[in-house]
Order: C-alpha cells, then structure tokens, then sequence
C-alpha cells in the first residue's frame, strides 16, 4: 500500500457536506460566546462597565479581566527560546493595558451568537490611547513606547562560525543588501473554534475543536486550571486547514472550557473571519540585513545577517522559533562554513505571531537567493551555475551547519543535491535559447535552491488494535487539518499487516483514546506518525505470528501474515484469520493462556500494540529545486507566473497522489506570500487589513499550473519508512524564485528586497534599473 | 424581533422556515434547517464556502436573507448528493485529489454544478470563471479545475 495513490477515505464526506466542523456541533443547553477585543493597538483601560450589556435579555454572563481566577497564570511559551520570555507572555484577557488591535479584554455569553454580539456593542470601555510601537525597527529607540516591564526586546542570540570577517576581506564579490518579508498569516478557511461542556456525572471537561497539538494544549489547560489531565478531554472535529496557525493555545482556548466549568453549560465560540484577521497568530515579518560573500572561482564563502524579527505585541506559544528557525537553515543548502548571524526578536503593538508554513524558511530563502543571484551577477555567472559549485556535495552528507534552533542541530540527513539540481534545470528547460525581449510584456525566469526541514519534536505515538472480526483500528496521536493522514496511516498500517484500507479506521486528535500524542506540525506526521503506525503494527503482527505458533503449534518462522490471515508457508490452507487471533489473544479467553494466571497478566491485552517513538533531534531535511518563468507588465507592474516547476527529493512517497497535493498546494500558499497577502497597519498600530477584500488570498486566477518533480532517492534515516516531510518544501521558495524571475525580467538586480511584489514594487525596481 | 415565515423549496422538497427577517440564509440552512453542509468561511460574501443554488444559479447563501428564499428553488450540497456515494462530479473531485480540507469543497461542487449543468461542455476558461469566487487554501485549484474538465468532457455535467 506504501506508494499507491487509493482514493481518499476523508472524502466522500467532505463532499457530500457531510464533514463534522466545530460549527456544526451542538449540544443540549448551549450558550454561545463572542470575544470582545481591544481597538486599540495600544492604550490603558480606564474602566470598563457591562451593565447595559448584562441587562439584555438572553445575555448569561460578561465575563472580564476582574473575573479571572486569582493568579492565573499567563499563556505559556512551549518550545525552548533564546531567553527568558514569562515577562512577555500574553494573558488570557486583558485587564489595564491594551497592546494590540484585537487583544481580548471580555467575552460575553448568551443564548445565541447574534444576541452576545448585540450585547458586546453595549460593554462601555474607557480607554485612553497611548503611544503605539508599530514597527521592529522602532523597539530599540530611547523614545520608543514600552510594552512591557521586561522592555521591548524578548531575545537576541547568533552565531559566529568560521572566520566571516576574513572571507569578507578576501571576497572577489561582496553583496550588501537588505532584505524584507511582510506580516501575513495562514488563513485558513475555516476560522477557529470550541465547544466545551462539562458532564458532572462523569467529571470530565469536553473540549472540541483543538487541533495541532490536542494533547499539548490538554496539558496546558490543565495546569491553568488545576485539574487532573484526566479530567480533560480534547476532540479534533473536522478542521478547515492550518497551515501552523490554527490550533496553538490561545486566550480562547482557556476562556472557553473556564467559561463553560463556571457556568455549568455548554459554550461554542466561533470566530468570524474579522477577527480572526486581528487574533490567530501572524508571522513572516522579518528583516534581513545581509552581507554575502564569494571568491574568484565562484565559491560563496560568507553570508553575514542581521535578523530583526517583529513577534508582535506578546510571545505566544511558540516563543521566538520562527526567527530563530531562519537564523539556524540561513545558509541553505550550501557548503559554506563562514557563517554569522545576529537575530533579534522585538515586540511591536501588533497581533502575536507564530508559525506559518515553512516558518522562518520562506522568509530567510528569499533574502539568501535573491542575494546569491546578484553574486552571480557580479562574477558574469548564470545563476544555475552558481548554486550548482556551491551545493553541498552528496558525500559530505550529513552536513551539520553547526547551528542550533530550539536545541535541536540543524543536520542535513540525505540527499544528492547536485543531481537534483541538474534533473530540475533539464525538465525547465533552463539552457534552452531565450527569446528576446520586446515590447512591455518581459519574461524572466528564476531559481531557487532550498533545504525544508521537517519532522521535529520528541516523539510520537500510535495504537493498533484488531478487534474479533479483523477490523484494525489505527489511534494516532498526530492531527488531521486536511492533509488526508486517516488515508495514510491506513495505508501505513496496511503495509505492514496485508489487510485491505477499507478494514482499517484511523482516529486521531482525542486525548481520551491515547494518553500521549505529539501532534501535526513541522510536516511531521508522515514521519513520526508513519513511524510510530509502523511500530505498532508490526508489534501487532509479531503478536499475531507468536499466537498462531502456539495455536497452530508451528514454529513462528514457518508462519508469514498475508490478506488478514496468519498462514503456514508451506501449506496456506492452515491459516488464522487475524479476527480469529484477537479472539484468542482476548484477556479471559483460557485456550492459549490457561487459568489461572497470574493475579495481574500484564500484556494481556488482546491483538493490540502501543508505540512511543523518538524523534530524530535535527528532524529530516528535503533539498529543492524551485523553478519560475513570469511574465511581467512593465507599464502595470503585473506579475502573471507562466510557468513554475517544484523538483524535491522528499525520499519516498507514501501516497503519490497526496504528496504532488501538498507540494502543488504548498506553492500556491506561497504565492500568496510572494505576491498578495500584508496584514498592515498604520502608525497607532491599527490593522488596516480586516477583510477580504483587503487582503487578497490567490485565487484561481492567480495561480498557475504547477509542475511537480518528485524524486524519491534520498530516504531518510530518520524513520523506518524513509520518508521525509512534504507539507512545507512547496512553500519554501516561491517568494525567493519568482522575486529572482521578475529582476531577470527586468533585466538588472535592483531592487525586489521587499516582500510582496506589488505592482508598485515592480515599477520602482523597473525604475532604478539602469 | 418577529419571525417571518418562509416557504420555498429544498433540495426539491417543500421546506418552512420560521425565522428573523434578518437572519442569512446560510445560518438558516445550517441552524433552522441542520444542513451543514454550507459552509461560512467570511460570511462578508468573499470566500464562496457558503455557495447554494438558487434557481440554479450560484449564490452567496451569507449575503442572501432567508426570507428571500421566498417561492424560491434553493439546493444546497447535501440535494447534489446522491443517496449514497458520489456524483459523477463528486467522484471527479476525489480521483483528482481535488480537496484537502474540504471546507471550501460544497462550494466549489456547486459552483460547478451550476456551470455544468447550464454549459455541460464547458472550457477551462469558462471553470475558471465559475469558481473565480471561490476561494481554496489547500489545492492550488488545479485538480479542481481537472475534475470539472473531466466531467465537461464526458458531458457528465448533465443532471444525473
């Protein structure tokens, strides 16, 4: 089943609109909540006054700061950082000092959605406006607002390998530029959610809507409130996309299960899409001021950055890693050692910020290759040939850049980089003759070489069971936002037991089937949980095999498992059916293990298996080879992509099909990035993009067909399948290829620094070019 | 505020509605009538998750008021489904892979239904055109444009 491409189990009910989104649960006695959240981007609140809100009739509850638990601590941070952050974390809800546009100060509760917002219009809040921080750059001045006690400055950290100042003096091309990626965000289609209930009888708080990390956030919420993990269920209903974003441990995430264990009722929050515009995590706003460096035969041999990343107004969940992930990978796949880097992470009177497909990578990938492109410009070399002396060399795999993010080293795994490089340039075309260029439609084209990591965090965990009738039930302890993994992982698990997927149920995202589970991110799930499907299933079927060995009182190795069945190899016609072995594994069942037993028969626990898995520290690493052709309107500045071709060595494919739709999707992600989507805001840090028709998604006009190269050479060592993680690499390097694909349009190397290319930015680049 | 009564017809069946003359017709779908399958991705009538047909045509359910569904022919994606399994089109958007999330996926299904229905030999450009107002995060549209040509192709956009 490992390679094939069966249609998707998920589908059938997504298309029939059948798919089970948090707004499509309720339950008897539910109220629902609305957030009601600053307007601000920075002010004091005098005072707040809910009494007219209170008054309206079906209004249950105005919950503000004052109501809060006494001591309730702040949102924590859940990934090593670079330094101390408990004086930036954010509070569940603000009580005297607002520090962005959207940050939650009450949330009122009624008998439906229409009511409470009715109601939230008659909160009276006295605030007083003060001074906003609305950009990084601002942080470090003496004059600047101070957010917080702790000051403006979360962390700062860097690296200093080899000897930078040294390649510098002894370049024979030096690049100094700078180079900035715009604030946007996942968006996913879906807008975030919960319904908690608690049930007294059965003492358990039911929290549905959790994502990415369930059991994480399980955690997190028990230690705010107190309570055993136990007593705390999460369930992962159908979820409308991620991307990163959706599903960290926001102020909702405690707000609403406190609501609802205060008030003894069920309580849904759905978020409409205005706010969610002000509330789910940003990201991608960074600054790099880059110096790059190469040598007479073409060899880059410095890159030298200063990375100023804006985290927004509070470190969030994922304290400072997306900057810190674009400090570590900055020098890509190339075998330099002269590396420096000095990061900084500022905070600004803006929405919070955390990952975002390829975090830190899309941003650092565009700085690096639009930089190494003009190294090419100034030593007279194609840009293809340029990356292609500086990749790093299949024998010099693993490479350890000698950098660190989140503690974890930055270690390429596998891969023959070169070769990748020239399969992708022969499928372009990249050597073919190039037409001239005439009138004001010009065509350029472009490349980018980039490495995505994938597959982080400590461990996984999956469970096999196989119930009498040989039906497998796969527990994992990922989540799904889409992706397709209840297909996957059926296909992991049939790979190893020889069962047909249509006899396999993969569940995932409930904390109540499985004690621990790490989660979907970091294009983590076909790894960690494919490995962690595998272990278990293959301890099921070694199980299976040791039980039809002693029924069958043949010795385990003359037995092989096939079609459900364990089967003598020599006479097939002697078989067990797998249903027939859950059966005789079944605790109580005296024909293999007579009574009495011992008083406590560990394992006796029918034709199942558990697996905890460990992670590989640095992960596993995709090499990939993003290629553009654009055509470019000199006199409206219009960028359309003609062509785009992604050729990635991502080691094996579990589902063809569903790799080409992450890679395919993944770029279309990033043309969004590269070409359409800023959250802005102006000078008092108010945001000016609310709604969709401010900020622009990619629709079907925008993106072309994408062609995909898939090479599934360089497995992993990483994991028993060989996989690697494809979720992200499709991303990667749009905004660096199609930012080096409109400067060759336009014939020159001016400009094109800042993200997203607008018509605007194309004309002053088509301006300064000589 | 007083209820209105509604009375038009659903998935083509009679169908009542009680509701405030100012509540959408996608929330009432979803919570007067339990058809979930219409979706609000902005509900400011941008993202196309909550497409219906109304007399046929594609229609932004958020942006409509119950009360319009007056006298009307409203099908909604759970009345494109057949009774079990797939239609044709459905059954193209899953050999080509064209959902990942499948929240934008009732509306993108009747988009093109809509389309297909009206011009069964439709063009990609015209496919294009259809869904230019529905917006997905997941596929890059490319496999969504392909079911809808695989169907318009085969003349399988006609009524099943």
């Amino acid at each position: 089943m490992i390679g094939a491409s069966p249609p998707r189990v998920e589908d059938a009910r997504f298309l029939r609109g059948e798919g089970r989104y948090v707004a499509d649960l309720r339950l008897p006695g539910m109220l629902e909540a609305v957030v009601v959240r600053s307007p601000y981007g920075h002010a004091r609140l005098l005072s707040i006054d809910t009494a007219e809100a209170l008054a309206l009739p079906g209004i249950h509850a105005v919950i503000t700061g004052a109501d809060l638990p006494p001591g309730i601590a702040r949102i924590p941070c859940r990934v090593p950082t670079h330094g101390e952050m408990s004086g930036f974390l954010q509070p569940v809800l603000g009580r005297e000092v607002a520090r962005y546009f959207g940050e939650p100060f009450a949330v009122v509760i009624a008998e439906n959605r229409s009511l409470a917002e009715d109601a939230a219009e008659l909160i009276e809040f006295d605030w007083d406006p003060l001074p906003a921080l609305a950009s990084g750059e601002d942080a470090e001045k003496p004059d600047a607002p101070r957010l917080h006690e702790a000051g403006n400055i979360a962390s700062r950290w860097g690296f200093d390998l080899g000897d930078v100042d040294r390649a510098k003096t002894e370049a024979a091309a030096v690049v100094e530029e700078t180079f900035t990626s715009q604030r946007h965000t996942a968006m996913p289609l879906e807008t975030r959610g919960l319904l908690a209930s608690y049930d007294a009888a059965r003492n358990l708080l039911e929290v549905f809507g959790p994502t990415k990390v369930p059991h994480t956030n399980r955690a997190i919420l028990a230690g705010m409130l107190d309570m055993p993990e136990g007593d705390i269920r999460f369930v992962e209903p159908d979820v409308g996309g991620s991307f990163g974003a959706r599903g960290e441990f926001y102020p909702e995430d405690f707000l609403i299960p406190w609501i609802a264990l205060r008030l003894k009722r069920p309580i849904r929050w759905i978020e409409d899409r205005l706010e969610h515009f002000a509330a789910i995590n940003h990201s991608r706003e960074m600054r790099f001021t880059l110096t790059a460096c190469a040598d007479a035969e073409g060899r880059i041999t410095a890159f030298d950055v200063k990375l100023l990343a804006d985290m927004g107004a509070y470190i969030r969940t994922h304290g400072d890693i997306v900057p810190s992930h674009a400090a570590a990978q900055f020098p890509g796949p190339y075998r330099l050692r002269n590396y420096r880097c000095q990061a900084v992470a500022a905070l600004t009177n803006k929405t919070p910020t955390g990952t975002l497909r390829a975090p830190g990578m899309f941003e650092a990938n565009f700085a690096r290759e639009r930089a190494v492109d003009r190294l090419a410009a100034q030593l007279g070399l194609d840009p293809a040939e340029l990356r292609r002396r500086n990749l790093i060399r299949p024998e010099e795999l693993p490479w350890n850049t000698g950098t660190e993010s989140a503690n974890r080293p930055v270690i390429y795994d596998s891969g023959d980089f070169p070769d990748v490089l020239a399969r992708a340039l022969n499928a372009f075309g990249w050597d073919k003759p190039r037409a001239a260029q005439n009138g004001p439609l010009r065509r350029g084209r472009g490349i980018a070489v980039v490495v995505e990591p994938s597959a982080f965090g400590p461990f996984e965990a999956a469970r096999v069971e196989i119930d009498v009738r040989g039906r497998v039930e796969v527990i994992s302890g990922c989540s799904s936002q889409g992706q397709g993994h209840e297909t996957v992982l059926a296909q992991v698990a049939a790979e190893v037991l020889r069962v047909p997927l249509e006899s396999i149920r993969v569940r995932h995202g409930d904390t109540g089937l499985l004690r621990y589970g790490g989660g979907t991110y970091a294009s983590r799930t076909a790894v960690m949980s494919g490995h962690a499907v595998t272990a278990a299933a293959e301890t099921v079927k070694a199980k299976a095999i040791a039980a039809a060995a002693r029924k069958l009182e043949a010795p385990e190795d003359s037995l092989v498992l096939e079609d459900g069945y364990v089967r003598l190899q020599d006479a097939p016609e002697v078989s067990l059916a797998l249903g027939e072995i859950a059966r005789l594994l079944a605790p109580g069942n005296p024909e293999l293990t007579p009574p009495p037993p011992a008083a406590n028969a560990v394992d006796q626990d029918g034709l199942t298996a558990t697996s905890h898995i460990r992670g590989y520290p640095s992960g596993t690493s995709v090499f990939a080879v993003h290629l553009a052709e654009v055509e470019v309107d000199c006199e409206t500045g219009q960028i359309a992509v003609k062509r785009y071709l992604l050729a990635a060595d991502i080691g094996r494919a579990i589902n063809p099909k569903l790799v080409e739709g992450q890679l395919v999707g993944g770029v279309a992600q990033g043309l969004g990035g590269a070409l359409l989507e800023e959250l802005t805001y102006d000078s008092e840090a108010q945001l000016q993009t609310g709604t969709f028709a401010d900020y622009m998604l990619p629709s079907v006009a925008e993106v072309p067909r994408i062609e995909t190269m898939v090479i599934e050479e360089a497995r992993s060592p990483s994991n028993p399948l060989g996989v690697k993680g494809v979720g992200e690499v499709g991303t990667s390097g749009v905004a660096a290829v199609l930012g080096n694909a409109v400067a060759d349009a336009l014939g020159g190397q001016t400009g094109l620094n800042a993200l997203p290319l607008t018509p605007e930015r194309v004309l002053a680049a088509l301006e300064e070019t000589p | 505020m007083s209820r209105r009564r509604v009375d038009f017809t659903l998935n083509g069946r009679p169908a009542t509605l009680e509701v405030a003359p100012n509540k959408s017709l996608a929330d009432a779908l979803r919570d007067d009538l339990g058809l979930t399958g219409t979706h609000l991705g902005c509900e400011h009538g941008v993202c196309g998750a909550c497409t219906v047909l109304l007399e046929g045509e594609a229609v932004r359910g958020c942006l409509l008021l119950a009360v319009q569904a007056e006298g009307a022919e409203i099908v909604t994606i759970e009345g494109v489904s057949p009774e079990s399994g797939l239609s044709p089109l459905q059954e193209a958007f899953r050999s080509h892979h064209a959902l990942q999330c499948g929240f934008c996926t009732p509306g993108m299904v009747l988009s093109l239904q809509a389309l297909l229905e009206r011009t069964p030999g439709a063009g990609e450009a015209e496919i294009r055109e259809a869904i230019s107002g529905n917006l997905c995060r997941c596929t890059g549209y490319q496999p969504i444009v392909d079911a809808a040509l695989e169907i318009a192709g085969s003349g399988g956009g006609q009524k099943r």
